[in-house]
């Protein structure tokens, strides 16, 4: 499979030359490396390493092409290994995560784009059938006889507090139509299909509020790996770097693809005290989506200021917090009843101890 | 037959074809067919693609070729190398 085509020779880069080697090559191509690999190949000729690239997850990663090896189809190989290599590990929906100015190069391979940040910015690409498209037909059954000029909110719910039900609640109520995306990728403490419940229970009671899963194109590892990772403790340049990135690509989904779909023209997100990552998504979010340049009409971002409990922002970090220091009978006062209830369930006792065993921003 | 898992044959490069093969929830065969030289020889890669997953006997399967100008003797084994590899027979 391309192992030795054209002379190259493909290699697993492990050791610390190979790895320098790659770093060049990367920085060469005006690359960041990408971090969280689980496997980084190489293509050399003789002893140049002419070609790099890395799977991350499902994400295709880090791909690189010496000048030298330029249109003689180095990126080709290192491609088809790469998704070799995802599928022999189960991956089903592979992307590809590239600089916008390199899309076209991974479109001519058979990739297709689902959104590029713009010149400078990053671009994501999937493998195979579009995966969008059917994705935002299902959206878009969602929206089916709502009204137009809908907002929207895209929340995690790590679990469902008095802060996101008073962020909806407020929401919904200057908008004719609210959609709440729920984070649909399982690596927070709180189960996905638990966390997508209780926001369902915690807001059944609105009448122009739907719920919907937030599927591979909403804050996942393919649009925003970083979300999930815990920021470095230095704050080093390359972390925040890549977080502005990858939030930037996730922003550009949703306002080129996702808004459209389902008509959405005002987006709503609570104001961020705590959490860096997120304060950077929240500024981003006014500069991308409001901005009169883009794919997809503008929208309104609306920061609306965080539900307070004796003096403090509540939010889903303080419950995990309480959680974990023991004191459970905090919670009460700041989760709504249904979250309550659940905490109070057998079911919940399993995600309570891991919480109290963790020590994960998520 | 069914699909026991994901598999993969060929490659992206020129002249070559990538054929996925995925275990789907629908009972029929799924195509996804592109190439280079869909406007010229579509139809007849699409001819084949289907003459030989429906020779393996193959159901329940996504089936995406990524064609890269091969010949059809290349687009055919790589067909039946990917389809070994689904059944787990290679």
């Amino acid at each position: 499979m391309g192992a030795e085509s054209f002379g190259w020779e493909e290699r697993f880069l492990r050791s610390g030359d190979e790895l320098a080697a790659r770093e060049r090559l990367l920085e060469e191509s005006g690359l960041t490396v990408p971090g969280g690999e689980e496997l980084i190949l190489g293509l050399y000729e003789g002893e140049n390493l002419v070609a790099t690239g890395a799977l991350v997850g499902a994400v295709l990663q880090g791909i690189a092409v010496s000048p030298m090896a330029r249109g003689e189809g180095a990126a080709a190989a290192i491609v088809s290994s790469l998704i070799a290599a995802a599928v022999a590990r189960g991956r089903e929906q592979l992307f590809l995560f590239t600089q916008a100015r390199e899309a076209a190069r991974f479109e001519a391979l058979g990739f297709s784009l689902v959104a590029s940040a713009g010149a400078g910015g990053a671009a994501l690409l999937e493998w195979g059938a579009r995966g969008i498209e059917r994705w935002l037909a299902g959206v878009r059954t969602l929206a089916e006889g709502k009204p137009e000029r809908a907002g929207a909110v895209v929340v995690n719910c790590n679990p469902f507090t008095l802060g996101h039900r008073a962020l909806i609640e407020s929401a919904a109520a200057r908008v004719p139509w609210l959609y709440a995306l729920v984070v649909e990728e399982d690596r927070s403490l709180f189960p996905f299909q638990a966390r997508l419940d209780l926001v369902r229970r915690g807001t059944a009671d609105l009448p122009n509020v739907t719920v919907i899963a937030g599927g591979p194109y909403v804050i996942s590892s393919a649009t925003f790996p970083t979300y999930f990772i815990r920021p470095a403790a230095d704050g080093t340049d390359g972390a925040g770097k890549a977080i502005e990135m990858h939030a930037s690509l996730d922003l550009a989904i949703f306002r080129s693809r996702i808004a459209p779909a389902l008509r959405v023209t005002d987006r709503f997100v609570g104001t961020e005290p705590y959490c860096a990552t997120t304060a950077s998504y929240n500024r981003l979010m006014k500069l991308i989506l409001a901005s009169p340049e883009g794919d997809g009409p503008p929208l309104r971002v609306h920061e609306m200021p965080r539900f307070e409990h004796g003096g403090a922002a509540v939010s889903a970090s303080n419950v995990r917090g309480l959680i974990r220091a023991g004191n459970l009978a905090a919670v009460e006062d700041i989760v709504p009843a249904t979250t309550w209830a659940w905490l109070n369930s057998p079911e919940a006792a399993p995600v309570l101890e891991r919480i109290r065993r963790s020590d994960s921003r998520h | 037959m069914k699909a026991k898992k994901q598999a993969v044959a060929g490659s992206l490069e020129s002249s070559d074809a990538m054929v996925t093969i995925a275990p789907s929830e629908d009972a029929k065969v799924e195509y996804s067919i592109e190439s280079i030289v869909i406007k010229q020889f579509g139809k007849r890669i699409r001819a084949v693609t289907e003459e030989v997953v429906a020779a393996s006997g193959l159901e329940g399967v996504k089936v995406h070729v990524q064609d890269r100008g091969a010949l059809e003797c290349t687009l055919r084994a790589r067909l039946e190398t990917a389809i070994a590899r689904a059944a787990d027979r290679a």
